[in-house]
């Protein structure tokens, strides 16, 4: 089965994109998902290979008709209700 | 194992009159210690006001940062506990505790950061920060 590659995005790629990042590693792992997923910044996020952009809501508008693929937004990178709900949403929908 | 953030990078009590102060207060200790010119901070005030207030990643916590550059000499951390709320504009004003966090590139910080991002996932995280009454007992809450 393909494994998702899901690209989280902040300003520069090394700060709350990581946090964001790992929040996702988690709940796929505890939820038994297999996912790649790396960070990238709002610069060059839509030139990199990717199955989809984990963003947050005030950078989205930045890239909006620029991405290739699917764009998921988030209030709050660091809520876990959030994030759990929009990464579980995405990883069901993965493949089908 | 070391420190995620050095005691001398740990302050309570600061007072800041706007979010760019509370930036510069939170950055100074890494601007002493030497790990980031003065550059640096104002960069990631820049990056403020040209991406927006979305480094305030959950109510009343900023984790303010800017891109790998030359002006960042060694990758750190600090954290500054203000003694009242700043707004940033963001949906998670005040803000209280400022983190700031200094990357010579992408890969080298991210266990520091990792460490303190666990705790940050505990949602009552941030308001034992705010309940902190010391440097010291700041120190030892962000590094147990």
């Amino acid at each position: 089965m393909a494994v998702p590659k899901i690209q989280t995005v902040c300003g520069y790629g090394c700060g709350s994109s990581l946090m964001l990042r790992m929040n996702v590693e988690k709940i796929a792992k505890a939820n038994g998902y297999e996912v790649e997923a790396f960070c990238g910044d709002v610069g060059t996020c839509c030139g990199n290979d990717c199955d989809v952009i984990f963003i947050s809501k005030e950078l989205g508008e930045r890239i909006e008709g620029r991405a290739k693929v699917p764009v998921v937004e988030f209030d709050n990178f660091m809520n876990k209700a959030e994030v759990e709900e929009k990464t579980l949403a995405y990883l069901e929908s993965f493949g089908k | 194992m070391s420190d995620s953030i050095a005691r001398d990078c740990v302050r309570t009590g600061v007072h800041a009159g706007t979010w760019q102060d509370a930036i510069r207060l939170a950055a100074a200790p890494l601007v002493e210690r030497g790990s980031i010119e003065g550059s640096y901070v104002e960069r990631m005030i820049e990056s403020v006001n040209e991406l927006g207030p979305y480094i305030v990643l959950m109510p009343g916590f900023a984790l303010a940062h800017a891109a790998p550059g030359e002006d960042v000499h060694v990758s750190d951390l600090s954290v500054a506990l203000l003694d009242e709320g700043v707004s940033f504009g963001s949906d998670n004003d005040p803000v209280r505790v400022v983190m700031c966090l200094a990357c010579v590139d992408r890969e080298s910080h991210i266990a520091r950061l990792q460490t303190v991002a666990e705790k940050l996932l505990d949602d009552t995280f941030v308001e034992r920060m705010v309940a902190c009454g010391s440097d010291q007992e700041l120190y030892e809450l962000v590094n147990a």
